[in-house]
């Protein structure tokens, strides 16, 4: 018989079952919209503010225009710096979490994700009455005689940083503190008694078998850091606009769905190259992910 | 720490759940989905309605017409039933046929509408749109640390403003008062124009501290900023808080001002819940209930009896009728808005 009835009963269809709303979920909400977005990323807008749909490339020579690259730069300048900051804080911060006890480190993770349950925007308004002209920490300084003026922290480029790490912070410090827990302990018995001192150790042992970890935070960071327009809204009042501001402006207020399509491929085509990097240095997918 | 995460998870999804069905199980006789501009329709008015005709209403909100307008057209018909746009965006919804007909006759306080702020360009006959609320963009002083007397738009360029000016997060309104300060059209479309307004704008840039549209007002009572150029409604209210620091100018090279209207969205499932919500709205009580909060000028002149004091002798509230006639009021430009965009990408950079 041509046709094994029993295999396709026992594989077959619970897999076709298994698998098809996964797959048209993908094809559906993930697929077809990017799809579209691609294909307006080469299309113009008419009078009326609608998209026309002929072909051109000149939203891709847009991206080369002066003031565009110019907000690009400083984007990545504000992701860089918030990824940096996130690994100085998150490494320290994961490594104690695996040498304490139990309990602490259960205090240390319930700490860490416990912000999560309120509103991102209203913990960054917070920022606003901590930092502000009139705000807790001027009116300190001013009180203990630092200072006689108030110090303009908020709605400043720094403002934007301290946002997008408070923001990313955990991304940063889960597949850190993944790897280290994961180290084998050892292969750090083995570098002292070879003696190795703790500096050296930490060099030449702990830190490349940890880098996996640090380059998956990196990019868990980096990625969305470029993209959370209403960190620089509300931190930097406007005035830091980073590659989110310009997309989402684009989509909302300039009506040019075209332009914001192709600010978004290109954002895309960042976080493949990204990710590429990242698999071909050796790192797993499944680890960005996994968290 | 798999074990921490997934008892968070189980216990997060728990309280949506919980939430989520006691959404569900309330019985209303009806549903009516407003989309307005952020803090501009109060609760108050909302519970009384919800009470009095049992009708639920849902309130989403947006910060900019334009975000209106990309939302109305990219969510299904009948997502609204009302929007709020403003003056030139009834215009433009109404060529882009998203609307459905007001028909007046059917409201029955339509008549306590002052006739000045009806068969405005943008629907001569209101044949979509019913006024809402009206106000303007003017400048705000914090009169205990500025020093001269403000009366012109030329004065907020001074260097001696350094980091201290709200302004708000809007390129149509900001690229126009800068226009005006030179003498051109507030809705000049003119290249070369452009281009010298772009270089004012950058000399701006350092006096300007922040770019907020939802609540300026914050920066101004909080003394982060000493200068503003936001809606007249936000300055009334700073008024309100502190009379004796706060000061409303209009600037003597004119001002940008606006009517907001209800509008009746094409596809509305709830259409005639949409009009009863709007006639209750018009209601000489309800409408003196929304303008004590909102202090924007209210077309609604069989409330102006009702207007508590507060509202009537705020200078930014309640803008005298020679005032108000001095404003201007934005136009539709077309594809030429891309410009502006250039002009503010470059400014916000």
């Amino acid at each position: 018989m041509l046709f094994d009835k029993t295999k396709f009963t026992s594989k077959t269809v619970p897999l076709f079952v298994m698998v098809s709303p996964a797959t048209a979920w993908l094809v559906l909400l993930i697929a077809i919209p990017l799809l579209y977005i691609f294909v307006i990323s080469f299309c113009s807008t008419t009078e009326s503010h609608n998209i026309a749909f002929s072909f051109t490339l000149k939203n891709y020579i847009k991206l080369f225009d002066r003031t565009i690259l110019s907000i690009y730069w400083n984007s990545l300048s504000v992701s860089v710096l918030t990824a940096v900051f996130c690994v100085l804080i998150a490494y320290p911060f994961a490594y104690i979490m695996v040498k304490t006890s139990p309990l602490k480190r259960t205090l240390m993770m319930v700490g860490l994700m416990l912000p999560f349950w309120t509103n991102s925007l209203i913990r960054l308004y917070s920022w606003r009455t901590l930092l502000g002209r009139n705000g807790y920490v001027n009116d300190f300084l001013i009180y203990i005689g630092v200072i006689n003026e108030p110090i303009e922290m908020m709605f400043t480029r720094s403002a934007v940083v301290l946002g997008m790490v408070y923001t990313l912070l955990p991304f940063m410090v889960l597949p850190i503190f993944a790897v280290i827990d994961k180290l084998d302990k050892t292969l750090i018995e083995a570098s002292k008694d070879l003696g190795a001192n703790f500096i050296k150790t930490f060099c030449y042992v702990i830190l490349p078998l940890t880098a996996p970890g640090i380059f998956a935070g990196v990019i868990m960071v980096f990625i969305p850091s470029l993209g959370l327009f209403f960190v620089s809204d509300l931190m930097g009042g406007g005035n830091n606009q980073i590659i989110g501001n310009l997309i989402s402006r684009q989509f909302k207020e300039a009506f040019n769905w075209p332009f914001g399509a192709t600010l978004s491929i290109m954002l895309i085509a960042i976080t493949i190259f990204l990710v590429r990097v990242y698999t071909k240095k050796g790192g797993k997918l499944d680890e960005l992910g996994a968290v | 720490m798999k074990k921490t995460v997934f008892v968070l998870h189980a216990v997060l999804s728990v309280v949506f759940m919980a939430f989520f069905s006691a959404c569900s199980r309330s019985n209303f006789a009806g549903e009516v989905s407003v989309f307005v501009w952020e803090d501009y329709l109060p609760e108050s008015a909302i519970v009384a309605f919800e009470k009095e005709t049992g009708i639920r209403v849902h309130v989403l909100t947006y910060n900019s017409n334009e975000s209106m307008l990309s939302k109305v057209k990219g969510s299904p018909d009948g997502t609204y039933d009302i929007a709020v746009p403003g003056d030139y965006m009834v215009k433009m919804m109404t060529e882009q046929g998203l609307l459905e007909e007001m028909k007046t006759e059917q409201l029955t306080n339509f008549k306590n509408l002052d006739l000045a702020y009806l068969g405005k360009y943008f629907d001569p006959d209101n044949k979509y749109s019913i006024p809402y609320m009206a106000g303007g963009v003017a400048i705000i002083v914090n009169k205990t640390r500025v020093n001269e007397k403000i009366v012109s738009l030329n004065q907020l360029f001074d260097p001696k403003y350094k980091d201290s000016i709200v302004i708000l997060d809007d390129f149509r309104i900001n690229v126009g008062a800068v226009a005006r300060s030179l003498g051109y059209s507030f809705n000049t479309t003119n290249l070369e124009e452009l281009s010298i307004i772009s270089q004012k704008m950058e000399e701006w840039k350092p006096n300007i501290k922040l770019r907020d549209s939802g609540t300026p007002k914050s920066a101004m009572l909080s003394g982060e900023t000493t200068l503003g150029l936001i809606w007249t409604g936000e300055i009334a209210l700073c008024i309100e808080a502190n009379s004796s620091d706060f000061e409303v100018v209009f600037p003597q090279e004119g001002f940008h001002v606006f009517l907001d209207n209800f509008v009746l969205l094409k596809g509305s499932k709830n259409i005639d819940n949409a009009r009863k919500f709007i006639d209750f709205i018009l209601r000489p009580d309800i409408s003196a209930m929304i303008s004590a909060e909102h202090p924007y000028p209210n077309p609604n002149k069989a409330a102006q009896a009702l207007l508590p004091d507060s509202f009537k002798n705020n200078p930014a509230a309640n803008i005298a009728s020679d005032v108000f006639a001095r404003g201007i009021y934005l136009e539709d430009i077309g594809s030429d808005v891309s410009k502006y965009d250039d002009v503010w990408t470059k400014f916000t950079r």
